[in-house]
């Protein structure tokens, strides 16, 4: 039997004020009626931490469009959890940051969509960009810890430079770079988004001497886009492993996108306790370990390492969740992710804007609102 | 940043603090996780209160220690603060 989950990933709400194209959560959404009360999260709480969670990270949707998220710190701190608030930013006035922190809100992970206005607010689908301009400076001046997320991707790749001085002037402790992640809402906008090799190639260099030079100030995470890696990423740690998701309804999932593979059953927290999700939900069991691999994975020496890579993704871009993750160099089905490359790095890709000229306007789908 | 030198006060950073609790396994958590400390490093950490000079520190392991090879407690110690405030763990 495996140990219980590090940490508990909570989706309080799929509610948010925008609209990010590369947006990883689920195109089909928690509608904000059946959404989990006060109450049942607490619970949740509860018992995350009795199967030996450390951390929550309380995310969304938009947290902060829970009216009760105070509440929710508190009863997370009462659990002993430690907390974490992944946010946009949107609707963090200061009166409400002082009553998150005096709840006993440990860490915000505060996300931009880029470094300048005008490409941020196109990406959001919304004017957003300066509130979170003082949101973060008003974060700064508190005493907790700050990471600063940016999403990276074709449209803004080349001006890593300027994102990393941006954020420098907003002073995070952490800065974490991430390349988008194709699920969700990015998958549908995937030809605008994949970055070009030369663009990634670039790009390493940038973040490298920047790690160099900011060494002691700012710590700088750089996740690479996995399409242009060689072999894939130990997607969640490895399924049902580390980490136990709970949507907005109070399904218990091993990972934020593993309801596009049909057939998966989802037990719900309002029927199960977490325990026994953890140890018998067929869902969590499904990719669990190393037994349902089949070749080339099941005998190659890197399956303790990656867990044959992202279930959903090999889903997604092969039709079949028991497949190895196509973005693996190894994997039968690799063609898929050569031929997403090669056109990224055709003219077939949608180009990345010239420097100084307007954004292009590819044709984007925008993430909605539940009802 | 300023270097580590005798008189600055290492304290675990913002958003850091022990986990409550568990024991011999004490850890560190952090924004991103969890840090098992033993030994030597549970020492120098614990005494990281940010009331403490670095200078005390040293000598206070030192006397924990029955050593006198001071020299190399306040090497190994500074060391180990470094990398902990490269990671945003500890502060000084
Ligand atoms: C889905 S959001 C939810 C919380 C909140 N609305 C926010 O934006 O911070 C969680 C984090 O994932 C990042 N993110 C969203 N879509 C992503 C993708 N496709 N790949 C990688 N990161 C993504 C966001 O920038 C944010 O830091
Ligand atoms: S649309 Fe943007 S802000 Fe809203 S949940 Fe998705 S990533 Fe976060
Ligand atoms: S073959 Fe499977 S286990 Fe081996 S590197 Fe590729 S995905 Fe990982």
């Amino acid at each position: 039997m495996s140990s219980g989950p590090l940490a508990l990933i909570a989706e309080l709400t799929h509610r948010c004020p925008l609209h990010c194209v590369y947006c990883s959560n689920p195109v089909e959404m928690q509608k904000s009626t059946s959404e989990l009360a006060t109450e049942e999260w607490q619970r949740v709480f509860d018992e995350a931490a009795t199967l030996g969670a450390l951390h929550v990270h309380l995310t969304g949707g938009e947290p902060l469009a829970r009216a009760d998220l105070t509440e929710l710190v508190a009863g997370a701190r009462a659990a002993r959890l430690y907390t974490n608030l992944i946010t946009s930013g949107i609707g963090l006035s200061e009166k409400r940051l002082d009553e998150l922190i005096a709840a006993g809100l440990e860490h915000i992970q505060l996300s931009f969509q880029d470094c300048r206005a005008d490409a941020a607010n196109l990406i959001a689908g919304a004017r957003s960009h300066r509130l979170k301009v003082e949101v973060a400076r008003s974060v700064r001046r508190r005493p907790l810890a700050f990471t600063m997320n940016i999403v990276v991707h074709r449209q803004n790749l080349d001006r890593l430079d300027e994102i990393i001085a941006f954020a420098e002037q907003l002073q995070p402790d952490r800065l974490e770079i991430a390349n988008v992640q194709y699920y969700g809402w990015a998958f549908p906008n995937r030809h605008a988004l994949l970055p070009t090799r030369p663009q990634v190639e670039r790009s390493l260099v940038i973040v490298q001497q920047a790690q160099e030079r900011l060494r002691g100030r700012m710590r700088i995470d750089y996740v690479l886009p996995d399409y242009y890696a060689r072999y894939p990423k130990a997607c969640m740690g490895g399924w049902g492993k580390r980490l136990l998701l709970v949507d907005p309804a109070g399904s218990a999932l091993p990972c934020h996108a593993a309801g596009v593979i049909p057939g998966m059953q989802f037990d719900n927290v309002r029927q199960k306790s977490l325990a026994w999700i953890w140890q018998q939900s067929s869902a969590f069991h499904q990719f669990r370990g190393l037994d349902w691999m089949g070749e080339p994975c099941r005998t190659c020496e890197r399956r303790s390492e990656d867990f044959g890579g992202c279930r959903c993704q090999a889903f997604l871009l092969t039709g079949d969740a028991q497949a190895t993750d196509p973005v693996c160099s190894l994997a039968p089905l690799h063609r898929i992710v050569e031929r997403e490359i090669e056109r990224s790095n055709s003219n077939a890709g949608n180009a990345p804007p010239e420097r100084d000229t307007a954004p292009p306007s590819p044709a984007w789908t925008y993430r909605i609102d539940p009802t | 940043m300023p270097p580590l030198d005798e008189d600055s006060r290492p304290r675990l950073a913002a958003g850091c603090r022990w986990s409550e609790g568990r024991g011999a396994d004490r850890s560190v958590l952090s924004p991103e996780g969890a840090i098992l400390v033993k030994g030597t490093g549970r020492d120098i950490l614990e005494h990281c209160d940010g009331q403490h000079t670095f200078r005390e520190i040293v000598n206070a392991l030192a006397a924990l220690y029955t050593l006198t090879d001071v020299q190399r407690i306040r090497q190994e110690a500074a060391n180990f603060l470094e990398q902990l405030r490269e990671k945003r763990i500890v502060d000084f």
